[in-house]
């Protein structure tokens, strides 16, 4: 019995042994199909070499994009390249890009989609995760290097490669203290700011470079009340050429300022009393509300059921309404942060709309960055989507799991007939 | 006793700035005599509605420097003749309101720098907001509105050598950043400044056009 066994285990290694020694040395698929499961690279070079009529690759995970690009290079070179995955991909994304804002904050957007978990980091090490995926966006103050975020499928990596170019703002309205605190929270954020306040006929109090309003010179353009009507006509100019432009109060009451608002100016609204210092502190700031907002805008915050703020675009520029007039309340009146979440909010909303041109920070293709922000929708854009394998293909994979379970066995069945046999007292 | 109940005269919510409207206020405090020139409201707002296209409340309102009343002021004047000791809710409540961007204008009454008023509101203010130092004569208050390329205008009771005698040829400032929060005047303009409004058809140069500078100044800066 015990003969028999040993027998048996050497017939096994031997079996095993020359399926491995036919995997290694069988053709290709009968009309020159080649499937590769696992070492991917060893593949690309020997297609490179002698390219197969159809070059299959079954993935674990998304490929780098040195990998994507080679697959890439070899279908734009004649070959018929396919993939498909070993489990299902999720579809991921990265992206890291500067705010247009003086403090330097870097925009963070990540996504995962089908549930699967998605950790974010960066050079200096972990931010965030999203346990069951879905899609997030942080603000960072600074980042270290390149953003990644992986998956069980994927990596996806991005890094900042722009920086903005962040022209002053100007600001127009009456002297008050809504033209005061907005001018002085833009400045204390980092803004250059110049403004123009109305203060008597004939009389305007300036600071800053004063000159034609255009994208060259300013960023954004702010307008708190009508004393502005005059420069209409200049303003509109600048936002079709891509300007930004804040109306504040009831400015688009006025009929200059009229067709360029995103909605109508509707009848005051007060302020609720004491809500400053609440955790909603613009409800206790009064303002005219956007009313009957255009088509084409976008109500970006409402306050019990009607907009207070909304925005559009014209032509290349944006238009932005703004329907509070007090916010100085807000930051005087407010809780111990108050003045920073109104230097806060106004920068935000001056970045939503500014005129902020790109400068690369490196020359594009120097090297510098190894950005790959979406892994599965550049595959797919490299060698098209997947496709599933036919059964009979599919079993001719090439297995590297397989291989490693055949010597397992073989070494396995040698060791068991030698042990055996040296235990029973042979050789 | 709070500040709120101390109010002598409470103003209703209405009187309180509408959107736009600027309102001058007189901070109220514990100590000293607050209420030492009432007639300055009065004529500076006389002042801002005859040269400027400012919306200005015609009455000026009365806020307690311990009441959350002051944070809806953020241009406050302060006089008095006898010392100034602040509490401890007056002196967070004036820290709060400089870091947040309003502006204390303190005047002398006593035109007087070893005078009461002056030794105590300047140590009083220092620990709340900061060392006192001079506003250089260029800085832009002195051409917010009128020109006034020599500083300060000076005011008859320096020049007639009342109180102590001298001329001051700067005011003193605490500063947030590049803004002023607290200006500080040894030169009495509370006097200079403490008549009917009408009586300004008598004079020949008005006296109160630096009193438009500084409510400029802090409605645009």
């Amino acid at each position: 019995m015990r003969r028999a066994c040993e027998h048996a285990l050497r017939v096994i290694a031997i079996a095993a042994i020359a399926t491995l020694l036919w995997r290694a040395i069988r053709p290709p698929i009968a009309g020159g199909v080649d499937v590769v499961h696992g070492d991917l690279r060893r593949a690309l070079v020997r297609w490179t070499l002698s390219p197969a009529t159809e070059m299959r690759v079954v993935l674990d995970a998304a490929p780098d994009p040195s990998t994507r690009d080679w697959l890439r290079a070899l279908a734009r070179a004649g070959g018929s390249v396919h993939w498909s995955s070993s489990r299902p991909f999720a579809a991921a994304a990265v992206v890291a890009e500067p705010v247009p804002e003086p403090n330097g904050v870097t925009r963070v957007r990540f996504a995962s989609a089908s549930g699967e978990a998605v950790s974010v980091a960066d050079d200096a090490g972990a931010i965030d995760t999203l346990p069951r995926g879905g899609a997030r966006e942080l603000e960072l103050g600074a980042v270290a290097g390149a953003v990644r975020a992986s998956g069980t499928t994927f990596t996806a990596t991005s890094e900042v490669r722009d920086s903005v170019v962040l022209r002053p703002v100007l600001l127009l309205g009456a002297a008050g203290w809504e033209s005061k605190f907005t001018i002085a929270a833009l400045e204390e954020r980092g803004w250059r700011v110049a403004s123009r306040v109305h203060v008597a006929p004939n009389i305007d109090v300036t600071q800053g470079s004063l000159g034609s309003i255009d994208t060259v010179r300013y960023a954004a353009v702010i307008v708190l009340d009508s004393t502005a009507a005059p420069s209409a006509n200049e303003i509109a100019r600048y936002a079709r050429a891509g300007g930004g432009v804040i109306l504040g109060g009831s400015t688009a009451r006025s009929g200059a300022f009229a067709s360029l608002a995103p909605g109508r100016v509707g009848a005051r609204v007060a302020g609720v009393a004491g809500a400053v210092s609440s955790a909603s502190p613009r409800t206790g700031l009064g303002g005219f509300p956007v009313s009957s907002p255009a088509a084409d805008a976008v109500v970006l915050e409402s306050r019990d059921g009607v907009a207070m703020i909304a925005a559009r675009r014209l032509d290349a520029g944006r238009v932005m309404q703004v329907g509070y007039d007090e916010t100085w309340r807000w930051r005087m009146a407010g809780g111990d942060e108050s003045a920073a979440a109104h230097r806060a909010w106004w920068s935000r909303l001056v970045a939503a709309v500014a005129y902020a041109p790109l400068a690369p920070l490196a020359p594009r293709g120097s090297g510098l960055t190894s950005v790959d922000e979406t892994p599965l929708a550049s595959l797919v854009d490299a060698v098209g989507p997947s496709t599933p394998m036919e059964g009979r293909i599919a079993a001719h994979t090439d297995n590297a799991r397989l291989d490693w379970m055949l010597f397992i066995l073989i070494a396995a069945s040698l060791l068991a007939e030698w042990t055996s046999r040296r235990l029973r007292g042979a050789r | 006793m709070s500040a709120n109940k101390r109010t002598r005269f409470p103003i209703p919510d209405s009187r309180f700035p509408t959107s736009g409207e600027f309102v001058f206020a007189t901070a109220q405090y514990e100590s000293g005599d607050w209420d030492s020139a009432p007639l300055v409201p009065a004529n500076l707002i006389d002042s801002v509605a005859k040269y400027t296209s400012l919306p200005v409340a015609p009455t000026g309102a009365i806020v307690a420097l311990a009441s959350d009343d002051l944070f809806r002021f953020p241009l406050v004047f302060l006089t008095g003749h006898l010392p100034v000791r602040f509490t401890d809710a007056e002196r967070t409540n004036v820290r709060r309101f400089a870091d947040r961007g309003g502006m204390l204008f303190v005047d002398d009454h006593n035109h007087d720098i070893d005078g009461a008023f002056h030794k105590t509101a300047v140590e009083e203010l220092t620990r709340a907001v900061g060392p006192l130092s001079r506003l250089p004569n260029t800085h832009p208050i002195y051409s917010a509105f009128f020109k006034f390329p020599d500083g300060p205008p000076n005011t008859s009771h320096e020049l007639n050598g009342w109180g102590d005698n001298l001329v001051h040829s700067h005011l003193l400032a605490a500063m947030r950043g590049n803004r002023i929060a607290v200006l500080y005047s040894n030169k009495d303009y509370s006097s200079e400044w403490g008549y009917h409004p009408d009586n300004k058809r008598f004079l020949a140069i008005d006296n109160t056009k630096f009193g438009v500078n500084i409510i400029v100044y802090a409605l645009t800066r």
